[in-house]
């Protein structure tokens, strides 16, 4: 057991353990082992969005190894997934397969946004296209500040995320309240963009005054 | 011969993978955690592929890599902080995602400027790491950090950096960029030899 390298306060509970059964036997609360069995499993889910995503493809690549940390492989699927780093640019049209998708990740989940322009929309932030922030839609956990974070920087976010996941209780935390929780509303693309649903209707709209044009015409002539 | 650069790659591939126990026998325990066994796998006699264990070692930063920038202060001999910022709006100018908002310092009582920042923000979540201000800035009063382990769980209260967490003296300059701090201090001397003799 020592050799798995279990946290260190695991024993911390004020119960002595005699010298002679060190190693051999652990006691621990519920959360503790929990915590432990969650925070080494956090498996992130495989998207990216924009050239953050390059840094955590390397950062997943053996160089820098994220199954270190028991982030043992991206999840093609948010079913799988813990994890979701939403790592670059995040646009308005975007943001609705965003909110689906953690709508759709069963807990325990974490959102962690890489880089400036997932955690306040960076140089972007006044742009018309783009979300200031994923934070404005879904609960992020962890902020990388960066432009892109280097992979470090983003090693040093998730274990940032596994703190957090220590600091957790079963009993408070918000996916086991009583009723469970609600899914977030999936955002609606705004009326300063097209969306693009909507073509038919604007192509029938652009067609009628041509056709009442026609028509007036046609009188005319007549 | 058809598939024959695939065998090549391929060949390749096979030799970083034995490379990497080969390396590993030879170096035996040193190579990892320790600065000379960075440094071999870091230059071109490295053979093989490995990995960074991160938080127990990193990679030695360059000199001219850049995060978020720092404001310089110069430590004067009876211990006093000098801000070397005049609160000109440069930066806060030159910033492409204009994340650097300054607070001007007006004297209470002729209401005329002060050339020292009450106070300096930079959003760290909007900094795009370009190094426009470090290199516009005319008093050499910000610069870029090589500190990158500034992830946290709340954007708002620690991510908007203040004068105070922005603050470092000259000598950690010194320190992560000497190269760069000895020309810029050989400038600055040049400039006031000249100033003297006139």
């Amino acid at each position: 057991m020592s050799e798995m390298n279990p946290p260190e306060n695991m024993n911390s509970n004020g119960y002595e353990v005699p010298p002679e059964m060190r190693n051999n036997i652990a006691i621990t609360t519920l959360d503790k082992i929990w915590n432990m069995g969650r925070r080494y499993s956090v498996w992130p889910m495989m998207f990216g969005l924009a050239c953050c995503a390059i840094e955590m493809i390397c950062t997943a690549a053996s160089r820098y190894d994220l199954a270190r940390f028991g982030m043992e492989v991206m999840r093609p699927s948010p079913r799988q997934a813990d994890l979701m780093i939403v790592s670059g640019t995040v646009t308005k049209k975007m943001i609705p397969q965003i909110v689906r998708l953690y709508n759709q990740m069963p807990e325990p989940k974490y959102v962690l946004a890489m880089g400036a322009c997932a955690s306040g929309g960076g140089p972007f932030k006044e742009g018309y296209n783009v979300v200031s922030g994923v934070d404005k839609y879904v609960p992020v956990d962890v902020y990388v500040p960066g432009c892109p974070p280097t992979p470090q920087a983003l090693l040093h976010g998730l274990m940032k995320l596994q703190e957090k996941i220590d600091s957790e209780s079963i009993r408070t935390v918000r996916w086991y309240q009583p009723g469970g929780e609600e899914p977030i509303p999936v955002p609606i693309l705004g009326p300063d963009i097209i969306d693009p649903r909507d073509f038919p209707k604007f192509k029938s709209v652009k067609a009628a005054p041509a056709k009442a044009e026609t028509a007036a015409e046609s009188a005319e002539a007549a | 011969m058809f598939g024959l650069g695939i065998l090549k790659g391929m060949w390749v591939t096979l030799t970083h993978f034995v490379g990497s126990f080969v390396d590993d026998i030879r170096w035996l325990g040193r190579r990892y955690y320790t600065p000379e066994g960075i440094a071999h796998r870091t230059s071109k006699d490295a053979r093989g592929v490995f990995t960074v264990q991160y938080p127990e070692e990193s990679l030695p930063i360059p000199e001219e890599f850049r995060f978020i920038p720092f404001l310089i202060y110069d430590v004067e001999e009876d211990g006093s902080h000098q801000d070397r910022c005049t609160s000109c709006g440069i930066c806060a100018k030159v910033c492409p995602p204009q994340c650097i908002w300054i607070v001007r310092t007006d004297d209470p009582e002729t209401g005329r400027p002060v050339p020292e920042p009450a106070e300096f923000f930079i959003d760290i979540d909007i900094c795009m790491n370009c190094g426009y201000c470090a290199e516009y800035c005319p008093f050499d009063a910000i610069k870029m950090d090589h500190d990158f382990e500034l992830s946290s769980f709340d954007r708002h209260a620690e991510h908007i950096y203040n004068k105070d967490k922005l603050s470092k003296p000259a000598s950690y300059y010194a320190g992560i960029r000497p190269t760069n701090y000895a020309r810029e201090e050989a400038i600055k001397a040049e400039k006031e030899a000249k100033k003297a003799n006139r």
